[in-house]
């Protein structure tokens, strides 16, 4: 890698495990570009692999009317970073379903950057993070809507739970917007599971150990509907979530 | 005397607080097996606490008093313990879990029950004709249970899935909150039919909890309790489910 | 006719625009333009403080030197000179003031232009129910006037300017002073730990609950002053008091630099209501002239069960920068920021809060109400914090943007940072504009056209306005709709 190392003064490293990036930077790709021609539609699935430190770094530009559809599992032992940069054109459709999934001492994070550059495009963020033992999940993601692109609808949905003490959360979901005619909002919440959802699981029979994995997976799960290939990434969510509950 | 030694449920001089707050104050009862019994009471008289105390529910305190469960003490087992003793709580207002399929929750529920049992657990195959044939039962299409648990489901249909359940789980004994409420008159008589269907037998018991008759005149009860203040002050049999549909509940205070 | 009325003449007519754009002529002492180690001597020798304030202030002043400008901030600003300003700017220094008949009538007929009730009369009769509110005016630097202190006294409040407070409480304010805001947290609170030329402290005793509202109002009067007021407000055990602030000021061409710092210690089960409304003047149409509004404020809630809420109301200056923020140390301690913040023109706003949760049951709300017309540029930037051993803790957020206009922008930089899995923390944002629909009816009901987004634009903010006191909400809803002005059409 031939850019400059980054250090945490940078917003978008803010959280990183620099330490455990440095060793690896030099063979770390410069960002892939995929381009979605107009009218066209692209899914993607990002699965893990079993690597200590794993960087994607992807950047996407959608034509007019394009589609495009990601699923991803950010579950690296050690350090595992997530970056995508999105453009969308007019009336592009743009949805992310990502989870963070660590245990032990990981740092895993999502940094996306949506540009609506022109106007009636569609953005969908949505983030589940499950952490347990002393690792880190973060989101951050920016969502930029430039003058003139009235109509943008945009949405991010960022969910976090702590499964112990010492593991922790960070989300920053941004808007920077010059349009008015817009429908942008976003949510994010952290917090653990429902009481009431884990009585209902026990009160048919699941042990509590059983009821908050069978609920944990759910918190996740949710993500998966809607893909063409749901299998691989929902058993590769389940083998995650395994280490960590 | 001899009743209470066959008594499948006892609840024994019951005192049980909520965030507290004292609403179970001497609550004593005892359901023989083979019966049904009803209990009706206004609202606020501590129906549901009774539900949720004899399940397990946390923020629900036992400060007094014990429940049996063929002998067994009851209150002694965590949740998913009674569960697999055979209990089943029908909810008044059935939890929606996101994410988590009907089917696969209800698969992994049973099955960890059995295993509770050192009964052999059923095989994804043998599980799905199984939950296929009560929910035919029960007038409701499979493909509703490939949905997340009661997500989307009306008032009613969770009703018809909680019933769907516990022809699944075949409990021995089954503690129904308002099942009734929600439900139109064929819902009424489908779950009725289904209580009767799956709960009717010489070593089965329910405990139907119900603010209103109607499903009383579906499913039969042997025995009826009015339910106030925390405690039972009446019982008698369906004619007195009937006058209180009359003449209400503060007619007898 | 001479020079100084003619010009005083016409900047009046140019101050139509600004309602209270207007100059007072009154007798003023300058320290000498620049700053240096020897303005701070000369502002502390003014004020005849004692050894140790002079200390303090030259520890600042010299960390000052070694600090770098804050530049994270979504803001342009424009370099500022420091040395091209002067630091401190008092009347003439007078005697002590028996009753208020001896207040200089310049500066009395000031105020009254302003519209400040310092007579105890106005008070008292404008007010229905007579609640009752002390004002302790500051004018350029140094509070003139103190009302309502023997009031206070009974009651065992102590309510002075600073620089009184410095002298005759020296031991509560050395205690408390810098406790919440350390001199080096940030580049402007620095340079105020050096010049404050004046502000406010408050000592609410243990128990009390102040038996009316506090307030100070600000001006900023002379040419090229800074101005640089530290208040300090401490609730002893059981305490409760509200304090208002409310500024204005008049027209110039010079930016003026505001650098103020509020703390805030709250003692166990103490209660600190902080509510502003503030007018600096914004800059004209093209964006020139205008305070730069950079406040650090923050409390400490260090008692269990201690409680304090900011409640603000931005309309004004070229450019702001404030965090109201709250500290949650004490288990059970709440923390609450209420804000609306509408910018207009070329106005540029980069506010928000911290809330950080030390201590178990902690509870935070925050909401923000983001209002950006013109070609502003209006920005929340929180953080909500909770620490690993802050057991249960609560936070909800709710942050809405509305956006008059294609030209303005609205952005939303939240941060939250949790590392306890019992917290249960909520954040919403929403981004909307004034609906067709809405307009159409409001205008069809006999509003016109600003008339109508005065009225949407109060409905939007209205959850922030009724915390504020009564005085204060009336005075901030007519304050937005004259912020709009110019912005529809």
């Amino acid at each position: 890698m031939t850019a400059p190392f980054p250090s945490r003064a940078q917003e978008e490293w803010r959280y990183a495990d620099l330490d455990a990036l440095k060793p690896v930077w030099e063979q770390v790709a410069e960002p892939v570009t995929l381009t979605v021609a107009a009218g066209e539609n692209l899914e993607e699935m990002w699965l893990p692999v079993a690597d200590d430190v794993q960087l994607r770094r992807v950047q996407l530009a959608l034509g007019q009317q394009a589609s495009a559809r990601i699923f991803a599992l950010n579950a690296a032992p050690v350090y595992g970073r997530i970056e995508l940069e999105v453009s969308l054109s007019a009336g592009a459709e743009f949805e992310l379903f990502a989870a963070n999934i660590g245990t032990g001492l990981s740092t895993n994070e999502i940094v996306t950057r949506v540009r609506h550059l022109q106007p009636d495009g569609r953005s969908l963020q949505v983030i589940r993070s499950v952490l347990g033992g002393k690792a880190a999940g973060s989101y951050l993601g920016k969502v930029e809507v430039a003058r003139g692109a009235q109509q943008t609808d945009a949405e991010q949905s960022v969910k976090a739970m702590l499964l112990d003490r010492g593991a922790t959360a960070n989300c920053k979901p941004e808007l920077e917007i010059y349009a008015d005619d817009v429908k942008c909002a976003h949510g994010a919440t952290v917090g653990e599971l429902d009481p009431v959802q884990l009585f209902y699981a026990q009160s048919r029979g699941l042990p509590p150990e059983e009821a908050r994995a069978l609920l944990l997976e759910g918190f996740v799960m949710g993500l998966c509907e809607g893909a063409s290939d749901g299998d691989a990434i929902r058993t590769a969510a389940r083998d995650a979530l395994r280490r960590v509950v | 005397m001899s009743e209470e030694f066959n008594a499948l449920l006892t609840v024994d001089d019951l005192h049980a607080t909520v965030a507290g707050k004292p609403i179970l104050n001497g609550l004593s009862l005892h359901v023989p097996a083979g019966e049904v019994h009803a209990i009706m009471g206004p609202n606020g008289s501590g129906k549901s606490t009774l539900a949720y105390v004899l399940a397990g529910r946390p923020g629900y305190e036992v400060s007094e008093g014990g429940a049996t469960f063929e002998g067994r003490d009851l209150l002694a087992l965590e949740p998913h313990e009674r569960a697999a003793a055979g209990l089943f709580l029908g909810f008044q207002y059935p939890v929606e879990i996101p994410g988590v399929s009907y089917l696969q929750f209800l698969r992994e529920s049973l099955n960890a029950q059995r295993r509770a049992r050192g009964e052999a657990e059923l095989s994804g195959g043998e599980f799905i004709k199984l939950a296929r044939g009560q929910a035919e039962a029960l007038g409701m299409d499979i493909e509703m249970l490939k949905r997340p648990v009661n997500v989307g489901f009306s008032g009613g249909e969770k009703k018809r899935a909680e019933m769907v359940q516990m022809g699944i789980m075949q409990p021995k004994f089954a503690v129904l909150d308002e099942t009734d409420s929600g439900l139109d008159i064929d819902a009424l008589r489908i779950v009725g039919e289904g209580i009767n269907r799956i709960m009717r037998a010489p070593d089965k018991g329910v405990l139907l909890i119900t603010h209103y008759e109607r499903l009383l005149e579906h499913v039969r009860p042997d025995r009826v309790h009015v339910l106030q203040a925390g405690r039972i002050t009446r019982s008698g049999n369906i004619e007195l489910a009937r006058d209180l549909e009359r003449e209400g509940y503060a007619e007898l205070a | 006719m001479n020079e100084a009325v003619k010009n005083r003449e016409l900047k009046e007519k140019i101050a139509q625009d600004y309602e209270w754009g207007f100059v007072s002529d009154v007798e003023q002492e300058f320290a000498p333009k620049g700053l240096s180690e020897d303005t701070v001597r000369f502002i502390s020798g003014k004020k005849g403080e004692p050894e140790w304030m002079l200390d303090w202030r030259l520890k600042a002043f010299r960390a000052w030197l070694e600090m770098e400008e804050v530049s994270w901030a979504k803001l342009d600003i424009p370099d500022i000179d420091y040395q091209d300003a002067y630091y401190y700017a008092a009347p003439k220094a007078k005697p002590k003031l028996a009753s208020l008949d001896e207040l200089d009538p310049e500066i009395r007929r000031t105020y009254e232009k302003l519209g400040i009730p310092i007579e105890e009369q106005k008070v008292l009769a404008n007010v229905e129910g007579a609640r009752k509110v002390a004002v302790d005016a500051v004018f350029d630097s140094v509070s003139v006037a103190t009302t309502f202190r023997k009031e206070l006294k009974k009651a065992g409040v102590i309510f002075l300017s600073i620089s009184e407070a410095i002298r005759e409480y020296p031991e509560l304010v050395r205690k408390y002073l810098g406790s919440v805001v350390p001199q080096r947290d940030n580049y402007f609170a620095c340079l105020n730990s050096a010049v404050f030329s004046d502000g406010t402290f408050v000592y609410v005793p243990e128990g009390v609950r102040c038996p009316m509202e506090l307030s100070t109002y600000f001006r900023i009067n002379a040419e090229n002053t800074g101005q640089f007021e530290r208040t300090l407000i401490v609730a002893d055990k059981g305490s409760y008091v509200s304090y208002l602030e409310g500024c204005t000021a008049p027209m110039r061409d010079e930016n003026q630099l505001h650098a103020a710092v509020v703390e805030i210690f709250a003692h166990e089960d103490a209660e600190v209501k902080y509510s502003t409304v503030q007018n600096w003047y914004p800059g004209d149409k093209e964006g020139r002239g205008g305070i730069f509004n950079f406040v650090t404020k923050r409390a400490l809630c260090s008692g269990d069960r201690s409680k304090v809420s900011w409640t603000q109301v931005e309309t004004g200056s070229a450019i702001t920068w404030k965090y109201p923020s709250c500290i949650l140390k004490g288990e059970g301690s709440v923390g609450e920021f209420y804000s609306v913040a509408l910018t207009n023109n070329r106005q540029q706003a980069d506010t928000g809060t911290k809330m950080v949760h030390i201590g178990a049951n902690t509870r935070s709300t925050i909401v923000s109400k983001g209002i950006s017309a013109g070609r502003s540029n209006n920005t929340y930037r929180g953080l909500v914090r909770v620490l690993p051993r802050a057991e249960n803790v609560r936070n909800f957020t709710q942050c809405d943007s509305l956006l008059l206009g294609d030209k303005c922008g609205a952005h939303t930089v939240p941060y939250i940072e949790v590392k306890n899995p019992t917290a249960t923390i909520e954040h919403e944002a929403t981004t909307s504009k004034i609906s067709e629909d809405q307009l159409f009816y409001a205008m069809s009901r006999g509003l016109d056209a600003e008339s109508a987004v005065a009225l949407i634009v109060n409905g939007f903010a209205r959850e922030v306005l009724k915390q504020l006191p009564m005085e204060f909400a009336v005075e901030a809803q007519k304050l937005l709709g004259i912020s709009l002005e110019g912005s529809v059409g």
